[in-house]
Order: C-alpha cells, then structure tokens, then sequence
C-alpha cells in the first residue's frame, strides 16, 4: 500500500481527465491554489481543508470542492 | 523567444483557465479513463502525522540547479528541499504557469510555513525532513521519465524518511 496523499488542482478538467485517488479542488487562479500572497488565514483554511480531505474521501477518484470564491471570502483566524 | 511565449500564454491561462475547460467541452472532449489505485488508509491520527509536501510548482533551492525551460518536453527531474528551510532560500523556475505570487510567497502554492505552524500547535505531527519540488509540465521522453525514474524515487525517498502523508500541490 503506497503513502496517503491528497491531490490539489484548481483545473477540474484535470482533475476529471487524471484523478489521483484523494482530490481536492480550490476554484482560484493557477499558481495560486492557497490563495493570495500573504494572506495566511486564508492559506491556513485551504490547507486545513485539503487535509481533512484525507478522512473525507471514502473512495479511490472522489473530488471535493472547497467552496471558496476568489477574493469573495473571509477567513476567521484558527 | 519560445521562452518568452510560454511565459506570456502562462500568464492568461493562470488567470483565465475556465476558457481552457469551456474550449474542452466545445470539442467534447471526455475525461480519459485510468486505472486508480486504492485509497491508502492514513495510519496515524492527523496530530501524530508527517507531512510532506510534493509540489509540481517548480519549485527549488537558490542554490539546486533551475529546471530545464529550453526543453519543450519540460524537465522531469526533482528537488529535494529540507524540512527547515529558510523560505527565502527558495525560488521558482517553471514557464507553464504565473508565479508572480508564489514569487512574493511561496507558501500560495508549497505551504511549508503553514504546515509548520500546525504542527507547532498540535494539528499536525510534524513537517517531514525532506519536501519535492519538481515540474508539472512534462511531455514525451520527459513525462515517461517521470513515471519511470523520477516519481519511483520520489516515492523511495518519502518512504525513506517515513512519511505518513503527502499533499500534492499543483503550480
């Protein structure tokens, strides 16, 4: 059994042409998956939600789609 | 100058990647089929965790040779980058995508400071000694140097240094 992992991509037509087995997928510009430069609750919030993605997917290929828009979002500390 | 287009196409398409989806669907192009591998289950609870980061972004040490860009195949060897590094040590070498944010922080697309906060505060169990850049666009001889050298030692290396959970990041 190979090491758990969870795939990010913020192109669904990727992840629909290449599922890995745990995807996730942020709705933001290309190179910017965590989002804006400097803002770190935001990163924070995408990173937390990427991880809990490896209990949230029960099977090989499913995708989550976080639902942030870009810049149309706040994010609370923690 | 077929440098300086890539970059100029990467910029559009970083921005505007839905016209790239909308132009697939035009044609009817479908999703190929591939064999997927099971889940593998995480063994530890997220708090014990190590964590490490495998980024397609491009993204490297100063002081590691850049990525090879004149190669229209792309270039599928990998950097290894330390679990401790200084951010400021890292830089960006890929013309398939816009970095000029990941350039400010590298964290918009390898979060290696965050993990590390989240272990700092219990969250995680730890950040992994070792984390992956390498270079997501690869074609011909360079993609099947990826699937048959490159991502086989990947693997090894992140075995290695026992690893219990890997995010994939894209650039």
């Amino acid at each position: 059994m190979g090491i758990p992992t969870v795939t990010m991509s913020v192109v669904r037509t990727m992840t629909d042409a290449l599922p890995a087995p745990r995807n996730v997928l942020v709705r933001f510009r290309l190179g910017q998956v965590f989002g804006e430069p400097g803002h770190r609750e935001q990163q924070r919030t995408i990173l937390r939600d990427a991880l809990a993605a490896v209990h949230g997917i029960q099977e090989s290929g499913n995708v989550i789609v976080l639902p942030y828009h870009w810049k149309r979002d706040t994010y609370s500390p923690g | 100058m077929a440098r300086k287009w890539n970059r100029l196409k990467a910029r559009v398409y970083s921005r505007y990647h839905w016209i790239n989806e909308w132009y697939g669907r035009l044609k009817g192009e479908q999703p190929t089929a591939v064999p997927l591998p099971p889940l593998a289950p995480l063994r530890v609870t997220l708090a014990h965790a190590s964590v490490a980061l495998v980024t397609s972004a491009g993204v490297h040490l100063r002081s590691q040779a850049p990525f090879a860009m004149d190669d229209p195949d792309g270039d599928a060897s990998f950097r290894v980058i330390p679990g401790d590094v200084d951010p400021t040590a890292l830089m960006i070498t890929h013309d398939y995508y816009d970095h000029a944010a990941a350039d400010r922080d590298p964290n918009c697309v390898f979060p290696l400071a965050r993990v590390r906060e989240f272990a700092a505060e219990g969250a995680l169990g730890r950040a992994a000694p070792r984390h992956i850049g390498f270079v997501g666009h690869l074609l011909g001889a360079q993609r099947r140097r990826l699937v048959d050298e490159s991502a086989p030692a990947m693997a090894r290396l992140l075995r290695d240094d026992g690893v219990h959970l890997v995010l994939a990041t894209p650039g």
